[in-house]
């Protein structure tokens, strides 16, 4: 199948552009997600870092063929839930069973209360509390950290200036290798996106 | 996408256990013998000063640590129906092999039998002599009395015979109409045990939580928790998941199952050991205790008081780490779930506190004149001493003997039957399942 290359004054609608524009990256456009795999493997393989895949619907095994290493995430969740239960017991220990005042914006008492004859500290007690906000610092942790890695929230992103990425949420499947990868040389980069026949090649402006 | 092809080899050598397999079960079956013989040789003799009291206890311990992975297995059986699920198909044999022994598993609850034709059934139950309880502890006896529509011999031994025949049929039903399909492929097959799930998740619900109530629970009779028989259940899920993983890592390292069951398969049995053996063991132990504890009424508070005197305190305290927290942490990662050898560990490790389990559930005697103390500081001075007789042999020897019983009766199971459900429409499915 020939590859339809389209080079950036093609997309550019007729406008002439007006000033030399910065290359975001290439644009390689697949049919099939087994395509996608063995040209992710080929990506994978040629060194490539600053580069991703886009599929409309998740692709078993893609993280291997892509070479992406373990997140971390779950380790700063754990921390975050340690956090939490922490957080939960000095919380009901300072204001059920510690009497000595702190400063916490304005100054506070702890305030010893006797409950149905149980000790100031009792544990049993404070459990479902720390349960709760072991899951709460967890959860929001695992949200807030998982926008931040990703780079969310993101309201505009280069690709969405290509026509053909439109088909990328329906039936398409899409390798984009980028222009700040130390590897990314715009004619070599486009050669070694050929070899993989992708269904079309695009350069895309940033 | 039941017809998808796969290049899984479903040939024999793959998928059938080979003849040194009825090796392994005639160990089973001598160190069934030699278990249960050995302990009832020492329970008779009274050697390490076993009573009657402590023979009996020990033996429900080890009844029920046979049991709990058969319900375990069957367990999962009816929810991958009831769930139409497709990654479980690869690993669903074992379980069902489990789930297959609960059509005799009824032979080792006799024994009860013989101990109340002897009219010695109060040496477990003490309700089954309401006269001597009345002598022995008034107090008891009265609240007992008000249970007596419930808690008399011969609704028991109704009821037992009906609990162990719903799980004999359940059993026979999933692990039947399983082995049919192997030889006819037939599609129907899988519709109609999954049409079933449902009563059948009814049946085991109700039938587990009454055996607990009847069988454990009863023991103290003055004593109740709704929760108990949800606490039983996890117990079986514990035992269950832990015995179906066992099985396949060995199944796995004797080269068979090549290509059928996978890391993925690993993964998600641990997930299901990781949140009902560990995870809703303890939330359901811990809301046992809260809500008791918080209420501190004497007649419920007495059950726990019993079990953090003297002896029991460690025991307590090993089963919160051991059951729950050490497990918890250790296999919380993906990675971990998916290492075979860390996983076995795991089971044989969750195997181990299953038993303690069952035994502080069950061996612990509450103090007769325990509504008489003032404060905790004088019960617990008085019964700072309370032994737990752990290391009695009898223990160790009636749970081994009875495990195996149950282990011999799988492996022949097993070596009757291919080790995959080679016809079931979602094989295939399964093969090729992975965790996203």
């Amino acid at each position: 199948m020939a590859t339809i290359v389209t080079t950036p004054t093609e997309t550019g609608a007729g406008q002439p552009a007006a000033k030399p524009t910065r290359i975001y990256g290439l644009l390689a456009e697949f049919e099939t997600p087994g395509d996608l795999m063995a040209a992710a493997e080929k990506c994978r393989d040629a060194g490539y870092r600053w580069w991703d895949c886009h599929t409309p619907f998740p692709v078993h095994g893609l993280d291997g063929a892509m070479g992406i290493k373990r997140t971390i995430l779950p380790w700063l969740v754990f921390g975050a839930g340690a956090t939490g239960t922490l957080v939960a017991f000095l919380l009901q220990a300072y204001t059920n069973s510690w009497n000595f005042p702190m400063w916490a914006g304005v100054w506070v008492h702890g305030y010893p209360f006797l409950i149905s004859g149980k000790p100031a500290m009792s544990l049993p007690a404070f459990i479902p509390v720390m349960f709760e906000l072991t899951i709460l610092f967890s959860a929001l942790a695992t949200v807030k950290l998982m926008f931040l890695f990703n780079g969310l929230p993101l309201l505009y992103h280069p690709l969405f200036t290509s026509n053909r990425f439109r088909r990328a949420s329906n039936d398409r499947f899409f390798i984009v290798i980028e222009a700040r990868d130390p590897k990314f040389l715009p004619k070599r980069t486009e050669e070694f996106l050929k070899t993989l026949s992708p269904v079309s090649i695009e350069t895309v402006q940033d | 996408m039941g017809h998808a092809t796969t290049h899984a080899d479903l040939g024999t050598s793959n998928i059938q256990l080979p003849a040194f397999a009825l090796g392994f079960r005639n160990v089973a079956i001598a160190l069934a013998v030699i278990g249960l013989g050995g302990g009832a040789a020492i329970g008779y003799t009274g050697m390490f000063g076993t009573d009657g009291h402590h023979f009996w206890r020990a033996y429900m311990i080890a009844f029920l640590f046979a049991l709990t992975p058969c319900l375990g297995g069957l367990f999962f059986v009816f929810v991958q129906h009831l769930t139409r699920a497709g990654w479980s198909v690869a690993v669903r044999r074992p379980a069902e092999a489990l789930a297959a022994n609960l059509r005799w598993v009824w032979i080792l609850f006799l024994p009860f039998a013989v101990l109340w034709f002897m009219g010695k059934a109060n040496l477990l139950w003490v309700w089954a002599d309401m006269e001597s309880l009345k002598a022995n502890n008034e107090a008891e006896y009265h609240i007992v009395h008000a249970k007596e529509a419930f808690l008399n011999p011969t609704f028991f031994w109704i009821r037992a015979a009906v609990y162990f025949a719903v799980w004999a049929m359940l059993a026979s039903f999933y692990f039947g109409g399983s082995v049919r399909q192997d030889a006819s492929g037939d599609i129907s097959i899988s519709e109609r045990m999954q049409k079933w799930s449902g009563p059948a998740a009814i049946l085991f619900g109700l039938t587990t939580t009454f055996a607990a109530f009847d069988w454990i629970m009863s023991i103290s009779p003055a004593w109740f928790s709704t929760m108990f028989g949800v606490y039983f259940f996890c117990g079986c899920a514990t035992a269950g998941f832990s015995a179906m993983i066992l099985i396949t890592v060995r199944l796995r390292s004797l080269g068979l199952l090549k290509g059928i069951v996978t890391a993925e398969h690993f993964q998600d049995m641990g997930k299901l050991l990781f949140a009902f053996g560990m995870v809703f063991w303890a939330y359901i132990g811990f809301s046992q205790y809260m809500l008791i504890w918080y209420a501190n009424i004497p007649e419920e508070t007495g059950w726990f008081l019993a079990r953090q005197l003297g002896g029991w305190a460690p025991v307590s305290w090993a089963l919160l780490f051991g059951h729950f927290v050490i497990p918890f942490v250790a296999v919380m990662s993906k990675w971990q779930k998916r290492r075979t050898l860390v996983l076995a560990a795991a089971a044989v490790w969750m195997l181990c506190f299953h038993y303690v389990d069952l035994y502080w559930l069950i061996m612990p005697e509450i103090p007769h004149d325990i509504g008489t103390f003032k404060t905790y500081g004088e019960i617990s001075a008085k019964y700072a001493d309370t032994p737990s007789h752990f290391g009695n042999p009898v223990n160790f020897l009636l749970a081994i003997g009875a495990l195996a019983a149950v282990a011999a009766g799988t492996l022949g199971t097993l070596s009757r039957v291919s080790l995959v459900p080679k016809q079931d429409p979602r094989l295939a499915e399964s093969i090729r399942f992975e965790n996203q």
